[in-house]
C-alpha cells in the first residue's frame, strides 16, 4: 500500500480541536490555566506555527541529534582535552550545568502546562514536542555535567544547585517560577517561547557554543548546539500567540513582553555578563558582553517586537545604561560572595584585561577601578580575609540579585542609589527603578522570600556566616574561591597602597 | 509600660539596616541597635567596607538618612531610622580639601 503524502495526512493528526458537548469548554480550559481574557475563543482557531512537524518526523531526528551528542562526548571522554581547559571557561561551564540543568526540567512542566491548556490543538501538538525536548535538555545536561563530578566536586551542583537555598538559585527560581510555573499559557507562550527562548537562549546558545569551542571545550560546545536546534523549533509557540494576543488585547501583551524581558536580560547580566567578560580568557574573548546584546539580543528584539505592533519596553533608556554597569557590578559581587558559588570566579582585572575593559566599557576604570585597587593591594598585602565577606549583600525583592547598580549624578559622580518601596507595613528594596515598577504591579504574584528576608526572619541558623552557607547547602570541598589570585595582582605588586584594611598594615 | 517610657530609656531593639558606604558597589545588611550612635552606625557599615573596597580616607563619617545628616551622637532611636530602613554613610570631606 503506498503511503499518503504528508499534507494528505497532517492535518488529520494537527487540527484535533473538537466541539465538547458532555462538558462546557472552559470546564476544559479554565481561565486561571488558560488565559483567553479579552480574546474572544474563537480566535485561537487562526493559531498556526510556522513549520510543522509529525511525530514520525521528529522522533527520526531527535534520534539522529542524540546519537551524534553521544557519540561526540564518548570519543573525548577518551581525550585529555578536559585537563587542559582554562579554569576561567571551566567556571563558566559549572554556573551553566548548576543554573540550567533543572531550570531545563521546570520547562518541562511549562510545555506540559501549554500541551495540556493550549487553546488551538496545533498549540498543544507543539508544546508536546516542546515538553519532550525540555525533558532531554535536562538530562543531557545533567549527563554531561555528571561525567566530571569525579575530577572536581564543583560539578556535583550540575544536579544539585536548583535544590539548594543558594542565592544564585533563590533568584533563578524566583525568574523562572513567575515564567514557566505560575502563568496561564497565553502569558507563559509569551515570556518563555517568545521573549526568553527567541530573544535570549537561541542567541545565546549559538554565542556560548562559538565561546566553548573557541576554549577549546568540543564536548560543550556540542551539547548546546543539540540543545539549540530543539529551541529554533519549540520557541515559534510564542509568535502566534502574541500575535493574536496583540490583536484583541495589546496592552496585556506589551506588559507580559516588557517584565518577561527584564528578568531575562537581569539574569543574563549576572550569569552570561561575568562569563563573556570576565571569565573567558581575554585571547578567546571575540566580543563584549555589551556588544553581543547589542547584536543579538536587542537589534533582533526590537525589530521582532515592532513587527508584532509592540513598543519598546518602558524602561528601555533604563536597560541600556545598565548594559555598561550591571554585569560589572554583578561580578565584584560574585567575586567577593565567592564562597557562596559552586564555581571559582575569576577577578580578571590584570592590567592588559583592564585595558580590555575599559576600550569597551570607557567609564569602567572610574565606577569599577579604584573598588578593585583596594582589592588587588589588600591580596598583594596578604590581606585576602579583608577581600572575604563578613555580612550579605542586600538582595533585590524582584530579581534577588544584590542591589548594585551604580548610575551617574548630574555632577559626574557614580553612586549607588536605592529604590524603597514601603508597603503593607514593610520596607523593601530593589536594585533598579524596573524592578521596583515590576514589583508593585505583580505583587500579587509569584515572590519568593530573599534571603536578606530568611536571615531576619530567623530561618537561618546560627546567623552568621557559617549559618548562611550551610543553610545555602555549601560544603567545603564546592566552595568557591578565585583559581588564582596571582593571575591579577602581580601587575601591581610593590606600588604604594595607602588606605586599607587595617590587618594588612599590621 | 514601655510605651510610656521615652525612646532613650528603653531597652536596645535590633534595627537591621540597609546600608551603603560612601562609593561602594553594593548594599549591604548591617544590624544595628536603636541605642547605637550614628558615630558606631556609621563604623558599622564601614567596617565592611573601607579598606577592603573603598580606600580609607582620614575624614570622619556622617550618616545620611531620608536627606539629613545626622549628628554623630545621636542614636538611632532618636533619629526614628527603622528596621529595613535605608541609610547612606559618607566621609564628611571638608570643602576645599
Amino acid at each position: 500500500m503506498a503511503l499518503l503524502k504528508r499534507e494528505e495526512w497532517q492535518g488529520f493528526v494537527r487540527d484535533v480541536d473538537w466541539t465538547y458537548t458532555y462538558v462546557d469548554d472552559d470546564a476544559v480550559f479554565p481561565e486561571w490555566h488558560s488565559g483567553t481574557g479579552k480574546v474572544p475563543r474563537e480566535a485561537w482557531s487562526a493559531w498556526e506555527e510556522d513549520y510543522k512537524v509529525s511525530y514520525p518526523e521528529y522522533v527520526a531526528v531527535q534520534r539522529d541529534k542524540e546519537a551524534s551528542a553521544y557519540a561526540v562526548k564518548a570519543a573525548l571522554q577518551r581525550s585529555s582535552t578536559f585537563e587542559h581547559l582554562d579554569e576561567g571557561w571551566k567556571s563558566a561551564t559549572k554556573m551553566h550545568f548548576g543554573g540550567v540543568a533543572l531550570v531545563e526540567y521546570a520547562a518541562v512542566l511549562a510545555e506540559l502546562k501549554m500541551a495540556r491548556f493550549g487553546l488551538n490543538g496545533a498549540w498543544r501538538n507543539m508544546a508536546t514536542f516542546g515538553q519532550l525536548d525540555e525533558l532531554r535538555h535536562a538530562q543531557i545536561t545533567t549527563f554531561f555535567g555528571h561525567e566530571f563530578v569525579g575530577k572536581d566536586a564543583q560539578y556535583d551542583w550540575t544536579q544539585k544547585a536548583f535544590h539548594t537555598n543558594d542565592w544564585v538559585l533563590i533568584s533563578l527560581r524566583n525568574l523562572f517560577d513567575n515564567m514557566m510555573i505560575a502563568p496561564n499559557v497565553v502569558d507563559m507562550a509569551i515570556e518563555l517561547p517568545f521573549t526568553f527562548e527567541t530573544g535570549f537562549t537561541n542567541l545565546q546558545f549559538v554565542a556560548l557554543a562559538s565561546d566553548a569551542l573557541e576554549s577549546g571545550d568540543v564536548n560543550f560546545a556540542n551539547m548546546i548546539s543539540s540543545i539549540q536546534t530543539d529551541e529554533a523549533r519549540h520557541s515559534q509557540q510564542g509568535g502566534p500567540t502574541l500575535e493574536i494576543l496583540v490583536e484583541h488585547d495589546p496592552v496585556r501583551a506589551q506588559w507580559v513582553v516588557d517584565k518577561a524581558f527584564w528578568g531575562s536580560a537581569r539574569a543574563f547580566a549576572a550569569l552570561t555578563g561575568p562569563a563573556m567578560d570576565y571569565y573567558t580568557p581575554l585571547e578567546h574573548r571575540k566580543q563584549s558582553y555589551r556588544e553581543f546584546m547589542e547584536e543579538w539580543v536587542i537589534d533582533q528584539f526590537v525589530r521582532t517586537i515592532e513587527d508584532y505592533g509592540l513598543r519598546k519596553p518602558w524602561f528601555w533608556d533604563e536597560f541600556m545604561r545598565g548594559l555598561d554597569i550591571w554585569h560589572h557590578g554583578l561580578q565584584m559581587g560574585l567575586w567577593y560572595w565567592r564562597p557562596t558559588l559552586w564555581w571559582r570566579p575569576k577577578a580578571g582585572v590584570s592590567q592588559d584585561e583592564r585595558a580590555w575593559l575599559a576600550e569597551k566599557y570607557p567609564n569602567w576604570e572610574k565606577v569599577y577601578g579604584d573598588k578593585w585597587d583596594v582589592l588587588i593591594d589588600n591580596v598583594n598585602a596578604n590581606n585576602v580575609e579583608a577581600t572575604l565577606p563578613e555580612t550579605l549583600p542586600w538582595l533585590c525583592m524582584t530579581c534577588h540579585l544584590p542591589c548594585c547598580n551604580a548610575t551617574q549624578s548630574r555632577d559626574g559622580t557614580w553612586r549607588v542609589r536605592d529604590w524603597p518601596l514601603r508597603y503593607d507595613g514593610k520596607t523593601f528594596h530593589f536594585c533598579t527603578n524596573a524592578c521596583r515598577q515590576i514589583f508593585w504591579k505583580d505583587r500579587d504574584n509569584v515572590n519568593h522570600e530573599t534571603l536578606v528576608d530568611r536571615f531576619l526572619a530567623g530561618q537561618i541558623q546560627p546567623m552568621d556566616v557559617g549559618g548562611i552557607l550551610g543553610y545555602m547547602g555549601m560544603t567545603p570541598d564546592a566552595m568557591g574561591d578565585d583559581p588564582d589570585y596571582e593571575a591579577w595582582t602581580r601587575d601591581y605588586v610593590g606600588r604604594p597602597a595607602d588606605g586599607i584594611a587595617l590587618g594588612a598594615q599590621s | 509600660m514601655t510605651q510610656e517610657l521615652g525612646v532613650e530609656d528603653q531597652a536596645p531593639q535590633l534595627v537591621p539596616l540597609n546600608a551603603i558606604f560612601a562609593t561602594d558597589f553594593v548594599q549591604i545588611l548591617v544590624p544595628v541597635t536603636t541605642a547605637n550612635t550614628m558615630r558606631e552606625v556609621a563604623a558599622a557599615v564601614a567596617h565592611h567596607v573601607e579598606g577592603r573596597r573603598v580606600r580609607a580616607l582620614p575624614y570622619d563619617k556622617v550618616v545620611i538618612h531620608e536627606g539629613r545628616r545626622l549628628p554623630p551622637d545621636m542614636t538611632v532611636a532618636a533619629a526614628g531610622i527603622q528596621p529595613l530602613d535605608h541609610v547612606t554613610v559618607e566621609y564628611d570631606i571638608p570643602e576645599g580639601s
